[in-house]
């Protein structure tokens, strides 16, 4: 189409537009800061020093960052100044109900209720009614152009921001379209604003590209004009290397060959034994098609379908320009991007992995996918998926479409050796060539390239290093990744990011998560660090499809006793927390459901972060539980018996449990008590039950029940922690009353003799030694405290020294025999009858002997 | 001569109650008389300072009313 063609004026005129703000700083998809050495060293020059300690300067550098950065999202946000005119007042007798929101100025078209979709002006929020016959097509098309917010049943939300549009002009919509499309589904004209904020941002974005090939930079963009434009720049122009005088013009790469494995193409790709003519194609193909300009005009011109094909102009600039040209790109309002042309990198070596011909990627895994590889390049991104829904498994494909050095980054060491086991798993890759770099085990692959799995907290300490790992550091930051995997980036803090980034060198950088949430709003760094959230799966979509369980979900308020209320009036909040965890009715209601869920055959989790009530619940209800102290063996062996012991059906754990705990064996959980109103705990302790073996069964359901105390806090906490559930589509129901509770047999303090003594104890027992419940296990579990804990410091008590050491501790779980003790007990009597054989013959053969 | 103070039968919930003797215990000014488990007998000169307190108390533990706040 030739409007599209003559991109170079418009682009031209709205650079003009742009610069009318000395300040504006628009953002590239995958951004960089402007003064940021430290940031965009990641894929120039080697940073040979960087292995000194954390500094407090650094520190203060990457507080620095972070604020840049803060500063940075909201210039960039379609609610910044510069989108908005002032608005015109129009007031009526109703309009004190909308306060700001008072949309009714806006026009309705006459056919309003055909379409499905409102837009807010002032921030780009997008309101679809999931009811309209139009809202499947809808829903397509704002999952590429905007990202979502919420989505319930009836009522869909999405936000139209600067990294979605992006996202959406680099998989080939132009502006243009974008804006008709989204007219069309309006129920009003599209407003001026927003308008603007598409034009503007798709204009800037994605025209200028920053491509590593065959190890050298060249700056490039499918309009000449805009290159000459550039190249005139003062600084810009004198960096161009002068060898390639004329600025070389080659095609943009396709989807076209690139087979995504795993997906229904490639198996039919391997069925006809095409592959080795589909490696040529992808290969030789651009070869091929730059020779002859007069042809591939022509052909151009029979393809009508303009994302095809298209002419890209390049220069090659240093490496040791590269940031000076991205910060003077920026100045002149054309961010630069990154994107990795992986198929015509022939410098790094390739890597041998395929996925086994068996796998089959699901259908959303492979559309999570194919975000990442729009344009046949690798973009750098997050992809949501929720727990369970096989993120390992997208991670690993997109090594194998890559296949070049892969470096994956957990929290843990457990999760590196799952992840080792995952690659062994999935692909045919050589165990050899996939190494774990952790405290205990540091190897190198055996070929000239490979796979490293490790820590966040191996790569980013730098202190007190053993001479071991300090080589291997040397060597992961001597060389380019193709492809550096992120785990679990939620709980990862911009600043750890910044140094492994800044470290390692990789060419595009994918993050995994459930999550995308963070309570204090450090996300935005994320998109700015890593790049842009590529995909995000739709919930409901997924459970409804058996990717992942059902799940009914309750919230049960339980009332407190008066005289736990009085106490809990007079209480500081920490001991707050402590009786309104040990209410006596949550501990029925607890009860109760452990009953009810035994009896019909689900295996529970029961959580809680306070533990002195996890103990207390689980000593009284006579069932075993694992907390941060607990001894690795144990813990596996209570495990073991969880999930094969028919006899344990009841687990307590406490917030250790929290993440990357893999029990496809529950399907119930309850929550007696959580951390303030951690969104993101919500989510991932609902995540232990998503993977539930039986969730194909015939009307099967997962149960989360969320046990509230009413009239407190928790209240308050709870409505905020299931914010992000509800947004994903799921209905917390509210249970006021369990009936028949009463009937309950053994119900524990039915009586008010037994509840006061119950309050004595926890009070007595949290006066003295206030147990400090630091869990050690959680990686980067330092997070900020939820906004409704108010200077909550460092406190001084008093103390013994047996307290301080845990010896107070070991004393009461003897006292009271722990039920984990009792199992371990059982278990040694009852032994395998092969072994009371074997034994039966040792004895015999012993008394033989005598 | 017997004294005389005007007051108001109160019926809530055991939580309230406890947090409006919870609010009385500074001063003793509110409660006249604890009649049982549901019911107080408060002065009828003090209960519009008893209903702001009351409220201001409640907020703690519900989430207060932010129509709409994330969408921002």
């Amino acid at each position: 189409m030739p409007p599209k063609r003559k991109a170079p004026a418009a682009a031209a005129g709205a650079f003009k537009v742009g610069r009318t703000s000395a300040k504006s700083t628009p953002g590239p998809g995958t951004p960089r800061s402007l003064d940021s050495s430290m940031m965009s060293d990641v894929d120039h020059d080697v940073n040979e020093d960087l292995d000194e300690d954390v500094s407090e300067a650094q520190k203060q550098r990457e507080a620095l960052l972070g604020d840049e950065a803060d500063e940075f999202v909201d210039k960039w946000a379609i609610t910044g100044t510069r989108f908005q005119k002032t608005k015109e007042t129009h007031r009526d007798a109703a309009s004190i109900y909308f306060g700001k929101r008072d949309y009714s100025d806006l026009p309705l078209k006459p056919d309003h209720h055909n379409r499905p979709l409102f837009i807010d002006p002032f921030n780009g929020t997008i309101v679809l009614e999931r009811f309209s016959p139009l809202s499947e097509q809808a829903t397509d098309f704002l999952i590429t152009i905007a990202e979502p917010k919420s989505r319930p049943a009836f009522l869909h939300e999405y936000a139209l921001t600067t990294h979605s549009l992006y996202a959406a002009v680099s998989v080939g919509l132009h502006p243009q379209d974008i804006i008709n499309t989204l007219d069309r589904f309006l129920k009003t004209p599209l407003p001026e604003s927003v308008y603007k904020f598409i034009m503007e941002c798709t204009q800037s974005y994605g025209k200028v590209k920053l491509v590593l090939k065959n190890n050298k930079y060249f700056v490039e963009s499918v309009d000449a004009a805009l290159l000459q434009l550039l190249l005139k720049d003062e600084i810009i122009g004198k960096l161009r290397i002068h060898g390639s005088d004329e600025i070389t013009t080659s095609y943009a790469p396709t989807m076209q060959g690139l087979v995504i494995p795993g997906t229904q193409n490639a198996a039919g790709v391997h069925q006809a034994g095409l592959k080795q003519a589909e490696k040529k194609a992808a290969g030789a193909g651009e070869a091929a098609e730059a020779t002859n300009e007069h042809e591939l005009y022509a052909n151009l011109n029979e393809e009508d379908d303009e994302d095809d094909k298209e002419a890209v102009h390049a220069f090659e600039i240093p490496d040791s320009a590269v940031e000076t040209v991205q910060k003077r790109c920026l100045d002149l309002s054309y961010p630069i991007l990154e994107e990795y042309d992986f198929r015509n990198d022939d410098v790094n070596a390739n890597l041998e992995i395929d996925l086994r011909p068996n796998t089959q990627i699901r259908p959303y895994q492979e559309k999570s996918l194919s975000k990442m590889f729009g344009n046949g390049r690798a973009k750098s991104g997050i992809i949501v998926l929720p727990c369970g829904a096989g993120k390992t498994l997208v991670g690993i494909t997109a090594a194998c479409t890559i296949k070049k050095g892969v470096i994956v980054l957990c929290t843990s060491s457990m999760s590196v050796v799952q992840w080792r086991q995952e690659f062994l798993k999935w692909s045919n890759i050589n165990p050899d060539d996939v190494a774990i770099f952790t405290a205990e085990s540091k190897n190198k692959f055996s070929g000239n390239t490979g796979i490293i799995v490790t820590t966040y907290s191996m790569v980013t300490n730098n202190r007190e290093r053993s001479h071991d790992s300090k080589k291997m550091m040397d060597f992961l930051k001597g060389r380019e990744w193709g492809l550096m995997l992120l785990d679990e980036v939620h709980v990862v803090p911009a600043e750890v990011f910044r140094r492994v980034i800044s470290s390692i060198k990789s060419h595009s950088k994918l993050g995994l998560t459930a999550t995308l949430l963070r309570e204090d709003d450090k996300i935005s760094h994320l998109n700015f660090l890593i790049g842009p959230k590529l995909y995000e799966a739709n919930w409901m979509e997924l459970s409804q499809q058996g990717h992942i369980a059902k799940v009914q979900c309750a919230e049960v308020w339980c009332p407190m006793p008066t005289e736990f209320y009085d106490e809990y009036l007079r209480a500081s909040s920490r001991m707050k927390r402590t009786l309104y965890a040990m209410n006596p009715r949550k501990f029925q209601a607890c009860q109760y459901l452990i009953n009810y869920h035994e009896a019909r055959g689900d295996k529970i989790i029961v959580f809680s972060d306070e533990l002195y009530s996890l103990k207390q619940y689980a000593l009284k209800l006579g069932k075993v539980f694992i907390y941060g102290s607990t001894g690795q063996a144990e813990r596996m062996q209570v495990l073991e018996n969880f999930q094969h012991n028919p006899d344990v059906n009841t687990l307590f754990l406490s917030k250790i449990g929290d993440t990357s705990l893999d029990l496809p064996e529950a399907t119930c959980l309850i929550q007696i008590s959580s951390h303030f109103g951690s969104r993101r705990q919500e989510a991932q302790r609902l995540g232990r039950i998503l993977r539930a073996k039986r969730r194909n069964d015939e009307g099967f359901n997962a149960f989360f029940y969320s046990l509230v105390s009413k009239d407190t806090q928790e209240m308050y906490y709870s409505s905020k922690r299931q914010a992000f559930l509800v947004d994903q589509g799921y209905a917390f129901k509210v249970i006021t009353q369990l009936a028949n509770i009463e009937k309950t047999p053994d119900l524990a303090f039915a009586t008010a003799q037994e509840r006061r003594e119950l309050l004595q104890r926890t009070l007595v027992d949290n006066e003295k030694g206030t147990e400090e419940d630091v869990e050690t296990d959680d990686l980067f579990g330092k997070v900020r405290r939820g906004r409704g804990a108010k200077g909550r410091g460092v406190r001084r008590t008093a103390g013994t020294l047996g307290e301080l050491s845990g010896g107070q501790d070991m004393a009461y779980i003897e006292q009271k025999k722990a039920a984990n003790k009792n199992l371990k007990k059982n278990q040694k009597h009852e032994q395998n009858a092969f072994f009371k054989k074997i034994s039966r013959e040792k004895q015999k053969g012993r008394q033989a002997k005598a | 001569m017997p004294r005389a103070i005007r007051g108001v039968m109160i019926e809530c919930e055991p939580a309230i109650k406890s947090i409006i003797i919870h609010l009385d215990s500074v001063n003793h000014d509110f409660i006249i008389e604890d009649c049982d488990e549901t019911h107080l007998f408060v002065k009828e000169n003090m209960m519009p300072l008893l209903k702001a307190k009351l409220e201001e108390h409640l907020k703690e533990t519900y989430r207060p009313e932010e129509p709409l706040a994330d969408s921002e």
